[in-house]
């Protein structure tokens, strides 16, 4: 008496499971075709704006009203196009594999490995008691040291100048 | 749409299907149409949505599709398994609610799953150290040939591979993450082949060989597969180099190739794989009856299948047609009933969920949460190969679970925690910079 009930039921899940999947399917396509200049973007998907600026490095540059705008480029560290650069915000910045503003892909590098602060006109570096230390112009550092212009920063494999 | 409204609407479809299935189920068993199939799916939309909510207030922008995806497994694993028995449906659902309760434990205590890091030593000895635990006796047992289970008399029956799983997914992660560089540049060319170094390489292949001697100890392959697939695919995504996972590739078909014609309980399934209708394998104790009988429901399930409830899963004079037919056998067991438009539906689900995955892992900004992501995914999609290669006789079969779908406890509760973690990783890399 209820066969024809059941062959519904069959068929209804059927339906609403082929529905669900084409829905699912169809929002994720949609998802590729706008994730280009879309929603979300990944450093990694679109690493570069014209003026070959992180995407990420973005939202907490702040340029100040005399244009000083200290900035690191990446010499070579994995993970980082060459070139690239990072501006350092008025609050400072921190390297390190963490969750921190300039993360490093690097294998010998800690978690919050050095810190980059600004005083007025001047970037000063800080090694945070990192496991294997931080190099500038290849001397080990020790206590915080002001940047000049062309300093070379060295972290594991992982090296950056200093531009301003 | 915001994403966690598409998830909202994504779980509706999901109580749908229990609801159509468990009304299926009653008209055959009872030939009554009763509204409890309705109070089921009522309660199974309530838990979801819990889970939903929790999501929203915790992982606000972590991927919308995969919860929803679960779901619809998980009612697929629900109304499969109520068909079967509905004592262990009612257990099922009891596992579903704990693992929902370890699922949003593992979103609390890991919110910044990084920190699984620092602990991946610990990690990776309690995860061998679960892998070894069905061989100890008075606990272990052994069930078809391979020790899977553990025994706590009078409390439960759990299997530490399952857990294992995990454990070695997060250890490879971080491992490969520190050393990737290193195995590619420290790497020699010989043949125009870029081999991996000794020093950096040693750790892995031990932890592969750990894992493999394990495996052989407890004769579960299904598992070692598992493990050794997902291994490579996090070393190719890590270092990019091909030529590891053909090494890989081959050294492990050196490998089955020698267990398959050495180990007497893995030779067996190897020749009821390749003679299933073979009498005197048919009729021998753990021979191709099991295979054999699995081919038959799914060819009688036809294009659209028989019904709910309709297969033949037992002999009309008692005893089994159909052995194991809640967890080796599900995925025969949804071929028989909804036949073949079912079986794919559940495979493209199967396909999304890990597409998802891989998505996640495409996003992530860190290569600890790439390489979590994938291995993650790579060994889900592997175990669903697995099981649904040894039902269709693609591959011998072996005893792992169809995940969200097939009884029992640890695997719901381990798939259940996988999926957290790839949520956790998914609202991170979502995260705007």
């Amino acid at each position: 008496m209820l066969a024809p009930v059941s062959v519904a039921l069959k068929f209804g899940f059927l339906i609403v499971l082929y529905l669900f999947l084409m829905w699912v399917a169809w929002s994720a396509l949609r998802d590729l075709r706008r994730g280009r200049g879309g929603v979300v973007r990944s450093d990694r998907a679109a690493p570069y704006d014209a003026t070959g600026m992180y995407d990420a490095a973005s939202d907490f540059a702040e340029v100040d009203e005399d244009g000083f705008e200290p900035r690191l480029m990446v010499q070579r560290a994995p993970g980082h196009e060459n070139g690239s650069t990072y501006e350092i915000p008025t609050r400072g910045a921190t390297l390190g594999r963490g969750d921190v503003e300039i993360q490093l892909d690097d294998p010998f590098a800690s978690a919050h490995h050095a810190r980059l602060s600004r005083e007025g006109h001047v970037v000063v570096i800080e090694d945070l008691g990192s496991t294997n230390g931080t190099y500038l112009n290849e001397e080990p550092l020790s206590g915080p040291q002001p940047l000049h212009p062309g300093d070379r920063i060295r972290i594991g494999d992982s090296e950056f100048s200093y531009e301003a | 749409m915001t994403a966690r409204n598409r998830e909202l609407l994504g779980l509706i479809p999901a109580s749908l299907l229990v609801t159509a299935g468990f009304a299926g189920v009653f008209i055959q068993r009872s030939n009554a149409l009763s509204n409890v199939s309705l109070t089921y799916g009522a309660l199974f939309l309530g838990l979801c949505i819990a889970a939903h909510v929790f999501i929203r207030l915790t992982l606000p922008r972590a991927d919308p599709y995969l919860f929803p995806l679960v779901a619809v497994l998980a009612s697929f694993g629900l109304v499969m398994i109520y068909r079967i028995s509905p004592t262990l449906a009612r257990q099922q659902a009891q596992w579903f609610v704990l693992g929902l309760v370890l699922f949003a434990g593992t979103i609390i205590l890991f919110r910044d799953y990084r920190k699984l890091e620092r602990y991946r030593y610990t990690i990776v000895l309690v995860s061998l150290g679960l892998l070894v635990l069905p061989r100890l006796p008075g606990i272990g047992y052994a069930a078809n040939g391979a020790y899977l289970g553990v025994r706590i008399p009078g409390l439960f029956v759990f299997q530490p591979a399952e857990f294992a799983k995990i454990g070695l997914v997060v250890f490879l992660a971080s491992y490969l993450r520190d050393t990737r560089q290193v195995l590619v540049q420290g790497g020699r060319r010989f043949l125009g082949v870029t081999l991996p170094p000794l020093k950096q390489f040693g750790p892995v292949v031990v932890i592969w060989g750990l894992a493999m001697a394990t495996l052989v100890v407890l004769s579960d392959t299904g598992s070692s597969v598992m493990f050794y697939g997902g291994l490579l695919a996090m070393l190719y995504v890590a270092t990019n180099r091909l030529s590891f996972v053909v090494i890989g590739l081959i050294a492990a078909a050196i490998g089955f190739w020698y267990l398959g014609t050495h180990i007497p309980h893995i030779h067996a399934r190897v020749e009821t794989w390749l003679h299933p209708l073979n009498p005197r394998l048919y009729h021998a104790p753990l021979g191709s009856y099991q295979v054999a009988n699995s081919m038959f429901a799914q060819a009688a399930g036809g294009l659209f299948g028989q019904g709910f409830g309709r297969s033949a899963l037992s002999l009309p004079a008692g005893g089994a047609l159909l052995p194991f037919p809640q967890t080796d056998m599900i995925y025969a067991v949804i071929t028989a009933e909804l036949g073949l438009f079912g079986a794919v539906a559940v495979l493209i689900t199967y396909l999304m969920f890990v597409a998802r995955g891989f998505k996640t892992a495409l996003l992530a900004r860190d290569s600890f949460s790439t390489l979590l992501a994938v291995g993650l995914s790579a060994m889900f999609a592997l175990q669903v190969f697995v099981i649904v290669g040894g039902v269709t006789r693609v591959i011998p079969l072996t005893g792992v679970t169809l995940p969200f779908i097939s009884y029992g406890g640890s695997s719901i509760v381990t798939n259940l925690v996988l999926l957290a973690l790839l949520l956790l990783i998914s609202d991170r890399a979502r995260r705007p910079a």
